[in-house]
């Protein structure tokens, strides 16, 4: 074999014993396990905090409302749709059963034209909508500017939530 | 000039016709064979998508349920911990409205969260309807096929997710997503996108925008049991992928998808 030969090989084996050595060393253990990838990267985003309860942690404590709500047009509408997220909340009164809930773990109530405005602004792409979980009802669209802006008699300016109860609309 | 090419005639000419068909039979022949293995099955990938060995998550949306409401939007970014700047979004709403003259508008202010003011009159309108966009959780994902250093993948169960301690921010996988769902988290410098809210899942609660969608326009389910709703739902439904010319594996299904949707 001619000696460059003999020296190319040679160098070739020293480059690829030196990546294989150092592969070894900055290879994390669980990379490859499922695939070109770390697997315990699965059981990091598994770790993420929550903040939404599910609708099931509601009920446990407000089961009135949840009563009151089953046969009204928002009865498929889950408490932290409006409410936000609430699982600290849930998990205060878990702990403390008989406390005041501090005021930073209370839930927002928002009553604003806006906030019902989200759903129930009129508009094109919702005037078909159907449900037919509440005998294909369509949903109600009004225009938030306009729709009894001000009490009839006293001018006085009317939020949705003093004609509409939330619960029971 | 003259030694070159008359070594050239004389190599040529050692090759037999015979010889020449034998080494090119093996040659095809073992491409061929390899590729049947999983690490070169290449043709396999394209012409067919992978389905899972256990769990195999599927999703479903219901647009002609979608009243366009923006809470799943809403609800993804605080569940998440998303910048609330209008322009990182994991999972957001489109309103598209179809013109009389044909022209297609499709808005997306603050992605729906402070809910849709209608732009055009009544009058032009042809037809309008609201889009949920999230991750298509691709069984073939473009993004998980670039990453340079396997900071993405898919999981068993068919979710794509990020590495973030991996993640370089090469940007890379955020112009190769066909569907817009990836975005560079200004803090951490790293990708972000939707992970099914595998998190919740764990805990046997549905993702955040599922779990809030007031209307129930999106399901959740296991593509390989028979039985799950999301399986019910393909079945009563006639559903459709976004942009099912790029081959992605997308295992989002949009019931009532317009062809104008991109």
């Amino acid at each position: 074999m001619p000696q460059q030969i003999k020296r190319l090989i040679s160098a070739f084996a020293i480059v690829i014993l030196l990546f294989l050595v150092m592969q070894q060393v900055l290879k994390p253990s669980s990379f490859g396990v499922s695939g070109h990838y770390r697997f315990l990267a699965i059981q990091e985003n598994k770790l993420k905090e929550l903040q939404y309860a599910g609708s099931e942690s509601c009920i446990k404590c407000h089961e009135d409302i949840h009563i009151e709500k089953s046969d009204g047009y928002h009865a498929q509408l889950k408490c932290e749709v409006c409410h936000g997220p609430a699982l600290r909340h849930v998990m205060y009164a878990d702990k403390f059963e008989n406390e005041e809930l501090p005021d930073s773990l209370k839930l927002n109530k928002p009553d604003e034209r806006k906030d019902c405005a989200v759903c129930h602004r009129i508009n094109a792409a919702r005037i078909k909508i159907t449900f037919d979980t509440i005998d294909n009802s369509m949903i109600k669209q009004v225009d938030p500017m306009k729709h009894n802006l001000v009490h009839k008699k006293t001018k006085v300016e009317l939020k949705c939530i003093e004609c509409h109860y939330p619960h029971q609309p | 000039m003259s030694l070159s090419s008359s070594t050239m005639k004389q190599h040529k000419s050692n090759i037999s016709r015979r010889d020449f068909f034998k080494a090119g039979t093996f040659i095809v022949g073992g491409i061929a064979v390899t590729s049947v293995f999983t690490p070169f099955n290449g043709i396999l990938f394209a012409s067919e998508a992978p389905k899972g060995k256990g769990k195999w998550y599927g999703i479903g949306i219901d647009i002609s349920k979608c009243i366009g409401c923006g809470k799943c939007a809403n609800a993804c970014k605080l569940e998440n911990n998303v910048p609330q700047e209008p322009f990182y979004f994991r999972s957001w709403v489109e309103q598209y409205t179809i013109k009389n003259d044909g022209s297609i508008l499709v808005e997306s202010p603050n992605g729906g969260i402070d809910g849709f003011m209608q732009s055009v009159p009544d009058e032009e309108i042809f037809k309008s309807f609201f889009v949920p966009k999230m991750c298509n959780h691709c069984a073939k994902s473009p993004c998980v096929q670039v990453c340079p250093v396997g900071a993405t993948f898919e999981t068993d169960d068919g979710i794509v997710l990020v590495d973030e301690t991996y993640c370089i921010g090469c940007r890379y996988c955020v112009q190769a997503c066909p569907y817009g769902c990836r975005y560079i988290h200004p803090e951490k410098g790293t990708v972000d996108k939707c992970s099914l809210c595998i998190h919740r899942l764990e805990k046997g609660l549905q993702p955040a925008c599922f779990e809030i969608c007031p209307t129930e326009a999106r399901i959740l389910g296991d593509l390989n049991d028979p039985d799950s709703n999301i399986n019910s739902f393909l079945k009563n439904h006639t559903c459709m992928v976004v942009k099912p010319h790029l081959n992605t594996g997308s295992k989002l299904f949009y019931n009532a998808l317009s062809p104008e949707v991109r």
